[in-house]
């Protein structure tokens, strides 16, 4: 036996690619050139049957953050574009502060928020929290908006550790960080979440009616884009691009499995603050092609579909998908 | 519009492709002098077994499916048949990285590279799947679409001639015993 291993031994050095390394990723561009190159070209078969009917319906925690105009500039509003937080999980929110001041916040149901931001100010958050039912928002501006954010003060919600699948998600807050007269401002829906650096008086909220709540948060001077979206992942089960991951893929790579799928195509604008710290804005929604080379983040659709796939992209490709401040996989389990 | 149907076969080949690029990648790179024939087998392959993807066997036997697809589209090119494919440069690049990390290892590994390639090119493959690819005996059996106990006798007689070249080129690998018994393996 030891000759045989001493002969393997001996051949080894003589692999190109030293054995038993790990293998090399197959998301070089040159991989997922092939790789789209490969399924644009239609098998000589028929696809097999086993077609999988649409699903119903299932959202995600997707973090869509709305930037302001100036969007590389500073993120002054979040928004948090979430599943329905009506989840009726208890308890329906917790905040919990450690000793150097950073305070979590978990939130499952915004429903009442009254606790929440007693909780707040017990921990010395400077914090206003409102709730505004469907098709309500808070008449804008209630105040001056915070443009030079500091880093670190707030994180991208992320999902409540041991919770994945869950609806509601967790912010850190850090206290040290917010500097006289600043106020962190909440607008809470049942279907998204607005939090907004306020610097000095802050006006109450003044409920009017709305029809997207993402737009009312918007300066002004910002196109209703974000109304054009759409809010459905296309790429899960029961999407029209059920099986077919687009994410972190080119433009070039996608069209071909839409085509192939009959589904016309609009590109989402994205806009990414500086440093790509997860979210994104939208700078327009358009039919005319972007480049072939331009980076998809994930597709969107209306659901129940009416043939047409949003692709959000960006003309440069990031470290981390915004879309979901880091890896599709930690976000979409399925 | 009617719901788009699904069709699970892209996201199938997709999950396989991910799962085997970088093993198929060095298979390829392991056994072209250039890393333009590299490219060319990798993407052959998978082209191949993208348009015979009902032939795929699930789970690990994939790989050496796609092993065995490698091997013959390998053979094909090396007896000029193959076309070129038309394909993006970039594969090109990055199988030149592969190629730019070539261990060099002076004399003694030259003689164990000259005395390996003097062996017939069938001996050489199945040395080479057990040494680089890490595979066992049925599993080379299933790359080769051979028996068990086929793999057994050529291996046995594959190494026995790659002992008796060392031994004749001096190579001191192997203390006095380099023959091997007659062992399984």
């Amino acid at each position: 036996m030891k000759d045989i291993d001493r002969l393997d031994a001996a051949l080894r050095p003589l692999a190109r690619v030293t054995p038993g390394t790990p293998p090399a990723g197959a998301s070089g561009a040159g991989a997922r050139s092939l790789l789209a190159t490969i399924l644009a070209e239609d098998p000589a078969r028929e696809p097999s049957d086993a077609a999988a009917r649409p699903r119903p319906a299932r959202r995600y925690p997707v973090r869509r953050f709305a930037l302001g105009a100036a969007a590389a500039a500073a993120i002054a509003t979040g928004i948090v574009a979430g599943p329905g937080l009506l989840s009726g999980a208890t308890p329906s929110y917790a905040v919990s502060k450690d000793a150097d001041g950073v305070v979590y916040v978990t939130i499952r149901d915004f429903t009442d928020p009254g606790g929440l931001r007693r909780q707040l100010r017990d921990l010395d958050v400077p914090a206003i929290v409102d709730y505004a039912p469907p098709g309500r928002w808070c008449r804008e501006p209630r105040g001056e908006h915070v443009a030079d954010i500091p880093a670190g003060l707030y994180s991208v919600p992320e999902n409540i550790p041991g919770e994945e699948h869950g609806n509601g998600w967790r912010m850190r807050i850090d206290t040290k960080l917010f500097r006289p007269g600043e106020t962190f401002v909440w607008t809470i829906s049942d279907n998204s979440t607005s939090t907004i650096l306020m610097r000095g008086p802050v006006s109450p909220c003044v409920l009017i009616p709305s029809t997207n709540n993402m737009i009312r948060t918007m300066p002004p001077s910002l196109p209703p884009e974000l109304d054009k979206v759409a809010t459905h992942v296309a790429t899960v089960k029961g999407g029209s691009l059920a099986g077919f991951r687009v994410d972190e893929k080119t433009v070039g790579e996608v069209l071909p499995e839409l085509r192939r799928r009959g589904l016309r195509v609009e590109f989402v604008l994205m806009a990414i603050a500086q440093g790509n710290p997860g979210g994104y804005g939208v700078l327009g929604v358009r039919k005319k092609p972007v480049g072939d080379d331009w980076i998809v983040w994930e597709a969107n659709e209306d659901r129940p579909s009416n043939g047409v796939v949003q692709l959000l992209v960006t003309k440069e490709r990031y470290d981390r998908n915004p879309v979901y401040a880091g890896p599709r996989d930690a976000i979409i389990k399925e | 519009m009617d719901p788009p149907v699904a069709d699970p076969r892209p996201a199938r080949f997709e999950a396989v492709y991910r799962e085997t690029y970088g093993l198929i990648t060095a298979y390829a790179a392991r056994r072209c002098d250039s890393p333009q024939d590299a490219a060319d087998v990798v993407a052959e392959t998978f082209t191949i077994a993208w348009r015979r993807l009902d032939d795929l066997p699930p789970g690990p036997e994939a790989l050496l499916w796609l092993y065995g697809v490698a091997r013959n589209v390998l053979a094909n090119h090396r007896r000029g048949e193959a076309r070129r494919r038309a394909r993006d440069t970039e594969l090109d690049a990055e199988m030149a990285d592969l190629y730019a990390a070539r261990p060099d290892g002076g004399v003694e590994l030259g003689a164990i590279a000259e005395a390996f390639r003097a062996l017939p090119g069938d001996d050489r493959e199945l040395l080479a799947l057990v040494a680089w690819e890490g595979l066992d005996r049925a599993e080379v059996a299933r790359v080769l679409g051979v028996s068990r106990n086929a793999v057994r006798v050529r291996l046995h007689r594959a190494r026995r001639r790659l002992a008796r070249a060392l031994a004749t080129a001096g190579v001191p690998t192997t203390e006095s015993r380099l023959v091997p018994t007659e062992r399984s393996l």
